[in-house]
């Protein structure tokens, strides 16, 4: 069998991983399985798309690929303005749902499913806003350098790597050693004790969506950019971020990132030994294995 | 103390009218006025139900308030959030799920210094290693894996961070050994002896006496009895206000 689905696996790994993170934060943090996650990945690309494309506009230089990469300066900076709009979205999607369903005190349940529709509207949205046509950041084509052990990967993939690798660390680093990641995993423990040690919950339940958005855009523009843009990028990828999310252990970031790659390598496997038809149906194996036999996952806490 | 001609000391803490419960329509405290002098230790006692729990939790920001006011040193704190009323120096002691068992001792104790300036938060978790050499041995424990006398010291370390004026606390002696509730008691007086005003929750009726100053008994959401602590173990009015609405045997005082 080709070496070749490491590479392929790792890179798609990577990128469900930096999705599931925001999966595991609001399920432990907030409470709640948020079925929307997978809009924000597709948001966040199509935002990236919009600000790049402006920027192109602007000035065909930021166009002009950097280095060996296939996209110029407007994506990278495009990609930190839809991190914050998407952190934005996730903000006013709190705001008039979500925010307004936790005041009532409403079950868990309503809160899932007000998130399958908010799902099903944000991407209706795109669709309207974009068409349902595949979009690309860029129209340049890349060839893929040979990395040794028969394993070939572009400059772009190698870079998404990198990115998400970054991230993943930074968002380790904020839960494990500063006052707002304290705070972060005060709350997803015990939010009425929390309050009473003096957390301002609704802070963290802020912080939360923005980061959780914030690197679900980030692994969008990455779908995106290795692959296509579609307003089903996201959802599309759904079962995997759940799948990636439990089998991290809920609550866990590095879990989610590890499971991620788990996730993304099996998938990978499958192709190559069953089938591409079999790609879908790993993520819904490990699902339902992870929750028979270590319903915790990898990391978590036992409940 | 701005009012100079006032002779009369601002209480540490004063509630007046206070109707609360979980329920809008049910309330569960009903009509509590009670007056708390600075550096005072009051006890709150009453059978089941009575609804001491739910009168502290109230006072904390935890249980809603329909109606009524708390002012904590003559500033009225009514509406203010509970994460807001630790830096008033109002710190409330949960009886039960009372620290973080995720987070290391060390964290627990970051987590409460949080509200504080950068440059002091060491010196006072310092200070409070100090007092507490059992937290100090293992910091970086997971406060989870604490004995139960353990993680109450920690639960009321975490409280003490930013020198409260109040300390409320709601049977801070549930589930522990007669051994430890007698620590965990001296431990409050010694706080008490330190001038902070201590309101005490508890179903440990003789133990709670013997600390405290002052006694309430709440019966049925109401006030049925304030006088000194002294003596009122032995009082039958005492079993009798435990005994009197509810006829059950398993109700009369522990």
């Amino acid at each position: 069998m080709n070496p070749q689905f490491l590479m392929d696996g790792l890179v798609a790994g990577a990128m469900i991983g930096l999705g599931a993170i925001g999966v595991t934060l609001t399920y432990s943090i907030l409470r709640f399985a948020n079925f929307g996650h997978g809009e924000l990945l597709s948001w966040g690309a199509y935002l990236a798309l919009a600000v790049s494309g402006a920027l192109g506009l602007l000035s065909t230089s930021l166009t002009r690929p950097i280095g060996p990469f296939s996209f110029g300066w407007s994506l990278p900076l495009a990609a930190i303005v839809a991190v914050l709009l998407t952190g934005a979205l996730a903000l006013a999607v709190d705001a008039v749902l979500f925010g307004r369903l936790r005041a009532r005190g409403s079950a868990v349940i309503i809160l899932v499913m007000a998130s399958f529709g908010a799902s099903l509207a944000l991407r209706s949205l795109l669709e309207f806003l974009f068409t349902s046509k595949p979009a690309y950041f860029t129209k340049a084509l890349q060839i893929a350098m040979p990395l040794g052990a028969g394993l070939r990967a572009t400059p772009d993939q190698l870079l998404s790597l990198a990115v998400a690798l970054l991230a993943v660390l930074a968002v380790h680093l904020l839960m494990t050693r500063t006052d707002i990641g304290r705070a972060m995993r005060a709350v997803s423990e015990n939010p009425a004790l929390a309050g009473i040690a003096g957390v301002d919950v609704r802070r963290v339940i802020r912080v939360v969506w923005m980061l959780g958005a914030g690197l679900a855009c980030l692994a969008g523009i990455m779908t995106g950019l290795l692959v296509q843009i579609r307003p089903y990028l996201g959802h599309d990828l759904l079962l995997p971020l759940f799948a990636a999310a439990i089998l991290g252990g809920i609550g866990s970031v590095p879990g989610a990132m590890l499971a991620g790659l788990v996730v993304g390598l099996s998938e990978a496997a499958a192709v190559q030994i069953v089938g591409a038809e079999w790609r879908a149906a790993v993520s819904f194996i490990i699902l339902v294995a992870v929750l028979l036999f270590r319903p915790r996952g990898l990391f978590g806490r036992s409940a | 103390m701005s009012a100079a001609a006032s002779p009369i000391p601002v209480p540490a803490l004063d509630i007046r009218a206070l109707v609360a419960g979980y329920e809008p329509d049910l309330p569960i405290v009903r009509g509590v006025d009670l007056t708390v002098p600075s550096g005072d230790f009051l006890v709150l006692l009453g059978p089941n139900g009575a609804g001491k729990s739910t009168l502290v939790k109230a006072i904390a920001g935890v249980v809603p308030i329909k109606s009524g006011t708390v002012h904590l040193r003559g500033q009225d704190i009514t509406s203010v959030p509970s994460h807001r009323k630790i830096a008033r120096g109002l710190a409330f002691v949960p009886q039960t799920e009372n620290i973080f068992a995720t987070l290391s001792i060390h964290e627990n104790l970051q987590l409460a210094a949080a509200i504080l300036p950068k440059a002091e938060r060491a010196g006072l978790i310092d200070r409070l290693y100090r007092r507490f050499p059992d937290l100090a041995r293992q910091p970086s424990r997971l406060a989870g894996a604490l004995s139960g006398g353990q993680r109450q010291m920690l639960a009321v370390a975490r409280a003490l961070i930013v020198d409260p004026a109040v300390l409320i606390l709601d049977e801070p002696s549930a589930g522990l050994s007669p051994k430890i509730v007698g620590e965990v008691f001296s431990m409050l007086r010694e706080i008490n002896g330190e001038g902070v005003t201590i309101v005490l929750v508890e179903q440990n009726v003789k133990a709670a006496l013997s600390v405290s100053r002052r006694a309430v008994v709440l019966v049925e959401g109401r006030i049925a009895h304030e006088g000194q602590a002294d003596g009122l173990f032995g009082d039958p009015l005492l079993a009798r206000l435990y005994l009197g609405t509810s006829h059950s045997v398993e109700a009369a005082v522990p």
